[in-house]
């Protein structure tokens, strides 16, 4: 009897170490996977923080002549109704907008019924393999240093790219300029990336403001269809005139 | 379903890696252009501007750290309910943006933002392909054990110090 005892308490003994050494494993394993789980969530915080500051760093940003106020768009004309105009030069739509409308507007402000607000967003940089969205809207804001922005964005559009090509090289854009009457100022300023910072300012203002995408078109802040008629109505009853102006043929 | 024991843990990896696969995808492609991500964020309409910017920059990582996980098989059934959740809220944001007629590309794999007129917008395909995501993601909530797991490694009892019956955190879930 007493040996079977003493076997049955050897074998509690046993039993327990066993259970302790299950726990300790237990316990390893817990640790370990916890320092796994830890390390990628300190990671993944790690990385959304940084990019947030890093999106929020200011960096040195130019702003370019005949620009309005808030610096991130190019002024036409002095109207006292505000026609906005958001555009990337790589968007399809952006070049229908432009070419069906173009002449109205022009004439617009010709006759100083609007004043007409061009931001030059880079959205479309995934559309091209050389970010001529960026570079681009950069280039319209050496041009506008030149007294040239219309004539040169006029020309950037009627040449636009198609979309996932490599859109225009500088010396392209540089061309452009030169046949639109732009000099030596303008081919460093594309040159030397001047306004690149800008182009990402205007794209950062522009989705601060809730703009999702392009063309979009305000007047006196209000958004209004991309066309034409629409343009023309709005900004009739801006001005609370009647009689639309004619349209330009 | 007989073998049902030995076919659920391979089932259960198959599903994991889709799961992995398509979280790993969607979150790459919005971690390459985190502006366009904001826009398509903004573009839902849901949330105030300067949130829905904080909101598109996170969300690419978090489909990116839920993905890894998944790949490699790291606390199954809580990264099964996160991406069920996410699933929900897509299927809800997308049929809200339906319901409120606005014309938006989802952001579903793409740019995202406001659509450019003339196009039309693709809601009902997103919505089906959420709803078969969530459907994945409920599977593996359900069966979360799979095979070449970290979780199954690091599980006390499935490898060497498998004594006194205690293999039975795999097998319970086997049913």
């Amino acid at each position: 009897m007493k040996v079977m005892a003493q076997k049955k308490d050897d074998r509690r003994a046993a039993a327990r170490m066993v259970r302790e050494q299950i726990a300790k494993e237990q316990r390893r394993r817990r640790m370990i996977w916890g320092g796994v789980i830890g390390a990628i969530v300190v990671a993944t915080a790690g990385m959304i923080v940084w990019v947030l500051l890093q999106s929020n760093r200011a960096a040195e940003v130019f702003t370019p002549a005949n620009a309005n106020a808030s610096g991130n768009a190019i002024v036409a004309g002095t109207g006292p109704v505000i026609v906005e105009d958001y555009i990337d030069f790589m968007c399809p739509h952006c070049k229908t907008f432009h070419d069906e409308s173009d002449a109205v507007i022009k004439q617009l402000v010709a006759e100083n019924k609007i004043s007409f607000v061009t931001h030059p967003v880079a959205y479309l940089d995934r559309f091209s393999t050389t970010k001529y969205s960026t570079r681009s809207s950069a280039a319209s804001a050496c041009a506008a240093d030149g007294g040239k922005f219309t004539e040169f964005s006029d020309a950037l559009f009627a040449q636009q790219p198609a979309e996932g090509s490599a859109g225009l090289s500088d010396a392209e854009m540089i061309a452009i300029g030169r046949g639109v009457g732009l000099d030596d100022t303008f081919e460093q300023c594309v040159t030397g990336g001047r306004y690149l910072t800008w182009a990402k300012k205007v794209s950062n203002d522009a989705t601060s403001a809730g703009i999702t995408g392009t063309p979009t078109v305000l007047v006196n802040g209000t958004k209004v269809q991309g066309n034409t008629a629409a343009i023309l109505a709005a900004v009739a009853a801006a001005t609370g005139s009647s009689s639309p102006s004619p349209s330009a043929s | 379903m007989r073998n049902w024991g030995k076919t659920q843990p391979w089932l259960s990896l198959l599903v994991r890696l889709g799961l992995a696969g398509v979280f790993l995808v969607a979150g790459l492609l919005k971690a390459q252009d985190l502006d366009a991500n904001k826009r398509a964020v903004i573009a839902y309409e849901l949330l105030p501007t300067n949130v829905a910017e904080i909101i598109g920059v996170a969300q690419p990582f978090l489909e990116i750290a839920i993905g890894l996980f998944l790949l490699l098989g790291i606390a199954t059934r809580l990264m099964a309910w996160l991406s069920a959740i996410a699933m929900v809220i897509f299927i809800s944001g997308i049929a809200s943006a339906w319901a409120r007629g606005l014309n938006i590309d989802c952001g579903c794999f793409s740019k995202g933002g406001a659509l450019e007129p003339g196009q039309t917008p693709n809601y009902l395909p997103s919505i089906l392909w959420d709803v078969f995501y969530l459907a994945l993601a409920v599977f593996l909530i359900i069966y979360p054990v799979s095979r070449f797991s970290l979780d199954g490694l690091l599980k006390p009892g499935s490898s060497k110090v498998d004594i006194e019956g205690e293999s039975e955190s795999d097998g319970a879930e086997e049913r």
